[in-house]
């Protein structure tokens, strides 16, 4: 028995599955102010339907982290950054409190300009003076060489115990110094709430004897335990969509090329699903207008849902023009709201029986009049105007990705070209609207009845995921780890060859996912980067560099044997 | 404020020969401190993707022997693609200027290519050029190549061409590949003026190559008011670099970039891979988009490391000066070349290509037009490294051809297909845009 809860901003949707059904699914409001009590409001209810100690499993998938970062609610956190010489240091401020620092590492990981210890413990003095708690440390290229970073940490921790550090090449290695920075500044500000919310869970399942293994959803579409993200509740934004995303692979369960339209209330989220496995952003999600180094699905959000009201835009010479969204004023008509919406406008064309069919009518012929068209022709015209916009926004989605950056020959030569092949409605108001939309870009689409409640079986049934990346530097003698930015010694490097990089990413692949208890899943890994480059001084070869990425990717476990249609 | 379009090409599985100067790790610690830098997630800039040039592209410049396909590789077709990518950013507007960091670099190949010369096959900037020429119809154009190495290739396809006003400063040829350079090169009989070298000792520094771009580019630039502003932006004037003894900084390569403004940068040369390209291509990028530059420096820069000494720039000061009056006066030239008369300018080459050890012969024709720049008829040969002997005949009709030179040049097509001494023909029509070639072994005649 498994259970998958997505807290989502509007709704909180729970499902229970066992053998190859879902034996029940919740959906109810979300209390923004409570979410703790809207989950385990739903999870009682699946509970109740199911024999307690049979259950094996429980995913989460939770705005809290999003939310705290959005409305600024984090706690205080002052962030250390060492950016040496490059762009203009003013271009690396991240809120309120940045201060910058002297010392500087290169690329190879070689040490250009030391730290300034006085000045350190200066700004440690200011940061306490200040009642800061938090602090988050990035310097450039910590990726390659951290040793700045942990030195920073090690004053804190002795000179400073009530404060508490989190330093950038623990939380990524990847290139981009700004977004390992901004990473580490969401990890020390998100801590504390998250360690607090991971508490009350616990405690809330332990009242009901709930003894399931407890984890959350990620952005990236997988899962890690409860336990892991009380250090990386960075982890854990993003997951609704990716839950909504998963749910769509774990409903078709093919190698098609699909689109996945989740239509919400206000917005509709677009996402990729390329030969079956969804797409990643390839600049990591984007929060607050930052990017970072979470590794999430590739989500357009576009301000278009069945809320979204239709209304008429005048122009002073007399002209007028309808217009849809983007703005949300409360409930569709037929659910008594005061302005029509996207779901008014289907519900009348296509006769739905939506709540009270008889308020859709009125408010529309009410729009209707002032723009002197039929009711029935100012439907037609709206139903258009959603359907090209849905269908515009999926063409851009996929001319994007075709449209990212490579840099080998034989990525370009052998070019992208996405052949769509389905479009898959999620969401209440998918089934009116895609079909509609497949038929205008002529492919097929696919409408689940457990469409709806999609989300909460993507949580309920992915597999965990990883992703380990290594580089080695042959001529300096060493290697960095990520995740972890552990930076150790080759020993002998004589003959390190491609193979001898891969076996290392791939022994730390098995250690790191041993400690995250990944079990049998660890070894579904797959390398998904391989670069080796000689080191010439002179024209002589001095050593090699390799980066190897290996991950095991989203997927599901293997309990989950589909869905009885 | 429009953005700045970058497109960043390292070709990563690439290389000339495995410890060649010009090999996959080229462009690597670029990449690293690119990235790790975040440059390309500021709203300043606007990432681009390569895209793959068609066979056309390379023949509106280049008479390839025996074809295109034997003097290409995919590298450089997506090199070239690249180059386009970003003059078509340039030309539509969605960027204010944009900065090609591709490799395989061009600069040294000629009209006709016979083989690799100086790292190079064919030559990017001129295939942009003449492609922004055709699809916008861009008249004049300034290339100003900062490589260290003399643009001797992009200098002779463009020698006899008056719109396009070609400056290159370089280190000394006779201290340095390819040897050419000097101040004497000025262009063709009609195209007077319009070619322009700035030779430069060896060490000198950022105090003499921006009195160069001061007192010499700039002016040019404002005189000659050209459309479009292409840098051809080598790397190899930095102090560290192992193929050249100049003394250039990355601060030195930002500066000139602010200065010169151009709508369009290429990257050519420079082979400090770690000590210097990473820091010039982010100084280059910074000047292009407007970001202060001021904090970026290479690991082991001092100010104070290079000094100008004067007697150099003195020595730079009497060749701005030489070369300054040289353009000014062109018009005065050009119009005496034409009153000498006579129907065809006549001169004899060699070219050495020193990655191939090829010897090509070339006997070069323009036509003295009354009334346009002429049309150039080439015929060269040369023996390849697989021992084949090729002898071809080309004529080129220019975009600002008259009546007369165009007919000229297709009735000549004809008659060397018929004349049988040649084993290819080719004609390119730059009006037409269109691209014959006749292989006279088989008798077949391909049109791109």
């Amino acid at each position: 028995m498994l259970i998958g809860i997505d807290v989502g901003g509007t709704y909180t949707d729970g499902v229970l599955y066992e053998g190859s059904s879902i034996v029940s699914s919740v959906k109810r409001p979300t209390d923004e102010t409570n979410l703790k009590n809207s989950l385990l409001q739903v999870l009682d209810e699946l509970v109740g339907s199911g024999e307690k100690d049979k259950l094996k499993r429980v995913v989460l998938s939770t705005t809290l982290v999003t939310n705290l970062l959005a409305t600024r609610r984090g706690e205080r956190t002052a962030l250390l950054l060492l950016p040496g010489h490059g762009l203009p240091q003013q271009v690396y401020a991240t809120g309120p409190d940045t201060y910058f620092l002297k010392g500087g590492v290169d690329f190879r990981g070689r040490v250009i300009e030391p730290p300034d210890k006085n000045e350190i413990r200066d700004v440690l003095k200011e940061v306490e003076s200040l009642g800061i708690k938090r602090v988050a440390v990035a310097a450039k290229f910590a990726n390659r060489n951290n040793e700045h970073e942990k030195l920073i940490r090690k004053i804190i921790e002795e000179e400073y115990p009530d404060i508490s550090v989190v330093i950038s090449s623990e939380i990524s290695c990847k290139l981009n110094f700004p977004r390992r920075a901004v990473t580490a500044y969401f990890t020390a500000m998100t801590l504390k709430e998250w360690n607090r919310f991971a508490d009350d869970i616990e405690q809330a399942l332990k009242e009901r004897d709930v003894e399931a293994e407890i984890h959350i959803l990620k952005a990236d579409g997988g899962t890690i335990p409860l336990s892991v993200s009380r250090k990386k509740p960075y982890e854990t934004v993003f997951s609704g969509p990716a839950a909504s995303t998963m749910g769509a692979v774990a409903l078709t369960r093919d190698n098609l090329n699909s689109v996945v339209l989740d239509i919400g209330g206000t917005t509709t989220d677009i996402s990729l699903i390329i030969g079956g496995q969804p797409l990643y952003a390839s600049r990591g999600a984007h929060i607050e207008g930052r990017y970072t180094h979470i590794n999430a699905l590739a989500v357009k959000s576009i301000p278009l849902g069945g809320d979204s009201i239709v209304w008429c835009e005048w122009y002073a010479n007399g002209d007028s023009a309808i217009r849809v969204g983007p703005h949300r004023k409360g409930a569709a008509a037929c659910f008594g709201g005061e302005q029509p919406t996207v779901t008014d406008v289907f519900n009348y064309n296509l006769d739905l029986k939506l709540g009270k069919p008889e308020l859709s009518k009125a408010k529309l012929e009410e729009l209707a009049q002032k723009v002197r068209l039929s009711t029935v022709d100012l439907c037609d015209n709206i139903v258009e105007m959603v359907i090209d916009h849905l269908a515009d926004a999926v063409e851009d989605m996929f001319k994007e990705w075709e449209n990212e950056p490579a840099y080998k020959v034989w990525e370009i030569i052998h070019g992208r070209k996405f052949r769509l092949d389905r479009l898959i409605g999620i969401g209440a108001a998918a089934e009116a609207i895609i079909p509609l939309v497949a038929k205008k870009m002529n492919v097929d689409h696919f409408i689940h009845k457990y469409s709806p409640v999609a989300n909460a079986l993507g949580a309920c049934v992915v597999r965990p995921t990883l992703a380990v990346e290594v580089h080695v530097d042959t001529e300096n003698n060493f290697f960095t780890v990520d995740p972890g930015g552990y930076r150790k010694s080759l020993g002998k490097t004589g003959n390190f060859q491609l193979s001898d990089a891969k076996e290392l990413a791939q022994k730390y692949l098995k250690e790191i996912g041993q400690e995250r208890g990944m079990g049998e899943y660890i070894n579904e890994f797959q390398f998904y980067m391989e670069e080796q480059f000689n080191v010439i001084k002179g024209w002589h070869r001095a050593g090699k560099l390799f980066d190897i990425g290996v991950q095991v990717s989203p997927g599901f476990i293997n309990e989950y044997r589909g869905v009885d249609a | 404020m429009k953005p700045t379009g970058i497109l960043f090409f390292p070709a990563f599985d690439w290389a000339i020969s495995p410890t060649h100067p010009e090999r996959e790790e080229r462009l690597l610690y670029t990449r690293d401190q690119v990235f790790e830098e975040g440059i390309m997630d500021l709203p300043q800039i606007r990432e681009y993707k390569p895209s793959i040039a068609g066979l056309k592209d390379i023949a509106r410049v280049h008479f390839c022997v025996p074809d295109i396909e034997s003097q290409i590789t995919e590298a450089h077709l997506v090199a070239v693609g690249s180059a386009l990518t970003i003059g078509d950013a340039v030309m539509q507007g969605e960027v204010k200027n944009g900065f090609a960091i591709i490799r395989p670099p061009g600069h040294h190949s000629m009209t006709v290519s016979h083989g690799n010369r100086g790292f190079c096959n064919i030559n990017n900037e001129p295939i942009m050029i003449e492609y922004l020429r055709k699809k916008y119809g861009i008249k004049k154009v300034a290339i100003v190549d900062t490589d260290v190495h003399h643009g001797d290739g992009t200098q002779e396809i463009y020698y006899d061409d008056p719109d396009v006003l070609f400056i290159s400063f370089h280190q000394d040829g006779r201290t340095l590949y390819p040897g050419s350079g000097f101040m004497d090169e000025l262009g063709g009989p009609l195209a007077y003026g319009t070619t322009i070298n700035v030779p430069l000792a060896p060490r000198t520094t950022d105090t003499g190559i921006l009195y160069v771009l001061d007192n010499l580019v700039k002016p040019l630039l404002e005189e000659f008011k050209p459309d479009l502003v292409v840098n051809s932006a080598g790397q190899d004037n930095h102090y560290s670099d192992p193929l050249a003894n100049m003394a250039f900084s990355a601060q030195g390569y930002a500066r000139l970039n602010s200065k010169l403004a151009p709508d369009i940068a290429v990257l050519e040369g420079g082979y400090s891979v770690e000590t210097a390209l990473p820091y010039i291509n982010m100084g280059i990028i910074m000047a292009m988009a407007g970001i202060d530059y001021s904090n970026l420096r290479e690991p082991d820069y001092s100010p104070t490391r290079f000094r100008e000494s004067s007697s150099n720039l003195e020595a730079i000061k009497k060749t701005v000066e030489t070369q300054l009056a040289v353009f000014r006066r062109r018009g005065d030239t050009i119009a005496a070349n034409r009153k000498k008369g006579g129907d065809f300018y006549k001169t004899h080459k060699h070219i050495f290509y020193d990655t191939e050890y090829i010897h090509e012969e070339q006997v070069v024709q323009l036509r003295l037009c009354p009334k346009c720049s002429g049309f150039r008829m080439i015929n060269s040969s040369a023996q390849h490294p697989n021992g084949k002997f090729y002898r071809v005949f080309c004529i080129s009709i220019p975009v600002n051809a008259c009546e007369e030179c165009q007919q000229q040049g297709r009735s000549y097509y004809k008659d060397m297909v018929n004349n049988g001494k040649f084993n290819f023909v080719y004609l390119q029509d730059r009006i037409k845009d269109e691209y014959k070639s006749m292989d006279m072994g088989t008798e077949t005649e391909r049109v791109l």
